[in-house]
């Protein structure tokens, strides 16, 4: 009688519950490597993000400090100097004030004054 | 052997060699884990990033209704070299030529420095605008780096330089409000620890612990610049023209004792403190004490008639201008034969203020005058005041009360000389002077807020109202104070004219001139003083110190909107 050489029973058999394993570890570890690699991603867009910050946040320093100096009184007469300005303050009799009905001058808020306001406040007066 | 029995010694030897190499590995691990961990430990130091992230210092503005900023930090960069690396590529001359080049520096200072091979660090140069850093960095000459920092910014240059001090190399606030507001400036720097990767760059999934820093707050001032460009302007034009050795002011609000300007001169630059000297760094206002000669009279007189001893119409024999008193002479600058108390202050006769301060006795005069402030610090939230010089009164002489009357034997600040003015104005009561308005956080969170207060009262109501129309007619036609008058406004004021004091007496040829006064006279609202030091070779204050009260006050009456009398007696 003539074996059936395609029906071997004698060879190695994987075991089942070990490929389990494996497949689940295989899995674990891909996802583990995904998400590895995500949060490096993220770190360094983190990384990015703060030097940008800190980037912005100078240029802004650099320009209040810029933007300070053309707006000192000194600043402003070397401004007027140059496109051949001159100001001066208007004597007394050249101010002109305005009462209401009772007499009291229409309340022109003085400049100090509106430095003590808060900054909602103020922009509410502005 | 059979087909099956020799695939399963084929997969045997297999699992054999595998397990052979696992037992190997782990041998291994076991060894490195159990031997290596001194090494370990050094590797984990190593890759362990521990660093404080620093505070930003908070800003500093004025009063005016923009806020403009006064002193603020800006990122820099200080350009180093490492001279070993620079000698042994040769590099030393031809990098310190393009240095010298491009920064302006000296060739032969820097090639001496960075010529040493024993120096592994050398600064090139520092606080350099970091695009400027950078562009020199972008030749890629070898052992050439930069370091970021971080610097004070003061946009104004010298003015305020008095007020807003300067911050040292140590970044802590060494003078003015950067000193006396150092611990809301600085902040509270942070700490980062983490993890660093094979190129020394930090993991940031790796944080072990990261506290932020915690910005400086912002402190407002009383002070508006523009005022303060008005004062220091007027200041500048005095010192040029009268060739003065220096010169110092202050504005006051009359009734909140807040400082709208202070300013001394000569000045300096906070950008570049390392450059001045002591004496540009004095703040005269507050911290030079000098005898304030005729100014002092309205102490001595405002107490005389508050007690009620005399009233403006008293008259007193100015002994046509000399009067011989326990042996020592006392003269006045023009002679009267009579003059009433009115006039005494008016014509501001010396004879006439020492009889009132002898009525008042050496007691009565000294409390008053500490009443006034005079011999003690005001308590200005600004570093350096002095407290003046006023001696106890069991100390005084005969002719003491008699000196101390015309402003000789005592030691004022210009502060507690203003002090007494606008206490005079402000209805007899002394007000404490601040500089400092508030403190915010930067969460905008109202740290210190400081509000007007009372020093105490000297006089009473009624003799301050009667001080301040007598002190109205030093400035009208005949008061030794006519130019510092204002067209459309009633000022008073009272001129001081001191000669110095050195070694052995007075001197004949050097005097402080001055002015302290305040304005409008109906509803005073500013005090200002203004004192020159050395002026030549006019020297009287009534000539020199009156006109630039008027010059700074008809300013500051467009810009602060006060109203001129007319108008606030229409008002009525």
């Amino acid at each position: 009688m003539r074996r059936n050489r395609k029906k071997r029973t004698d060879g190695f058999i994987f075991p089942a519950p070990l490929a389990v394993a494996i497949a689940a570890l295989s899995a674990f570890g891909v996802s583990f490597g995904c998400l590895r690699a995500r949060t490096d991603a993220l770190g360094r867009e983190i990384k990015q993000l703060e030097a940008r910050r800190n980037t912005a946040r100078e240029m802004a320093l650099k320009e209040e400090n810029r933007w300070a100096q053309a707006r000192s009184p000194a600043g402003i007469e070397e401004a007027l100097n140059r496109h051949g300005l001159t100001m001066t303050w208007p004597a007394a009799e050249q101010v002109v004030r305005l009462a209401d009905d009772s007499g009291r001058e229409t309340p022109a808020r003085p400049r100090y004054a509106a430095s003590r306001l808060s900054r909602s406040e103020r922009m509410r007066v502005e | 052997m059979t087909r099956a029995t020799h695939g399963a010694a084929r997969i045997l030897f297999v699992a054999g060699l595998v397990l052979l190499a696992i037992s190997g590995l782990t041998y291994r691990l076991t060894s490195l884990h159990l031997e290596g961990s001194l090494d370990r430990a050094r590797a984990e130091r190593r890759r362990l990033y521990r660093g404080v992230l620093p505070a930003s210092r908070g800003r500093v503005f004025d009063s005016s209704a923009e806020t403009n900023t006064l002193a603020m930090n800006i990122r820099v960069a200080d350009l180093c070299a490492d001279p070993a690396v620079l000698v042994a590529s040769n590099l030393v001359e031809e990098t310190a030529d393009r240095f010298a080049r491009e920064l302006h520096l000296d060739a032969a200072a820097l090639r001496q420095r960075l010529g040493r091979p024993d120096r592994r660090f050398e600064y090139v140069a520092r606080r350099l605008p970091k695009e400027t850093a950078e562009s020199v960095l972008a030749l890629r000459l070898p052992g050439v780096f930069k370091q970021d920092a971080w610097v004070r910014s003061y946009p104004m240059g010298s003015m305020m330089a008095h007020v807003l001090g300067f911050v040292n190399d140590e970044e802590m606030g060494a003078a003015g409000i950067e000193q006396r507001c150092d611990a809301y400036l600085r902040g509270r720097p942070g700490l980062l620890e983490s993890r660093l990767d094979g190129q020394r760059r930090e993991m940031v999934v790796r944080r072990v612990r990261q506290i932020p820093a915690e910005e400086g707050a912002d402190v407002y001032l009383t002070l508006d610049q523009h005022v303060q460009y008005i004062l220091e302007k007027a200041l500048d034009q005095a010192l040029e023209q009268h060739r003065a050795r220096a010169a110092w002011g202050i504005v006051q609000r009359v009734a909140t004792g807040e400082i709208l300007a202070m300013a001394s001169r000569p000045a300096y630059d906070p950008n570049d403190f390392r450059r001045s000297e002591d004496a540009q760094r004095l703040n005269r206002a507050i911290g030079q004490v000098y005898e304030p000669g005729s100014t002092f009279k309205v102490a001595v007189i405002a107490a005389a008639l508050n007690e009620g001893l005399v009233r403006p119409e008293t008259e007193f024999d100015c002994e046509n201008g000399r009067w011989l008193h326990e042996n020592r002479i006392l003269r006045d600058y023009h002679p009267y034969a009579r003059l009433n108390v009115a006039d005494i202050i008016k014509k501001s006769s010396n004879i006439g203020a020492a009889k009132i301060a002898l009525m008042l006795g050496d007691q009565r005069l000294d409390a008053y005058l500490r009443a006034f402030g005079v011999g003690r610090r005001l308590g200005i939230d600004l570093p350096g005041e002095e407290a003046g010089i006023l001696h106890p009164v069991a100390q005084w002489s005969r002719i003491t009360s008699s000196r101390v009357a015309i402003g000789q034997g005592v030691c004022v600040t210009a502060l507690q000389m203003l002090g007494v003015m606008c206490a005079i104005a402000n209805g007899g009561t002394l007000m404490r002077p601040y500089v400092v308005r508030q403190i915010v956080g930067p969460d905008g969170a109202v740290l210190h807020r400081q509000e007007p207060q009372p020093l105490g009262r000297p006089i009473r109501p009624e003799t301050a109202d009667l001080m301040r129309e007598l002190l109205a007619r030093v400035t009208e036609e005949g008061g030794t104070g006519r130019r510092a008058a204002l067209r459309g406004y009633r000022v008073a004021g009272k001129t001081g004219t001191a000669q110095k004091v050195q070694a052995g007496g007075y001197s004949e040829s050097d005097y402080i001139a001055s002015f302290v006064g305040f304005l409008p006279v109906e509803a005073p609202q500013i005090g200002m003083i203004i004192v020159v030091d050395e002026p030549q070779p006019l020297h009287t204050g009534g000539v020199v110190a009156a006109p630039v009260f008027g010059m700074v006050a008809e300013q500051l009456t467009r810009y602060l909107d006060i109203p001129p009398a007319a108008y606030a007696v229409a008002a009525r």
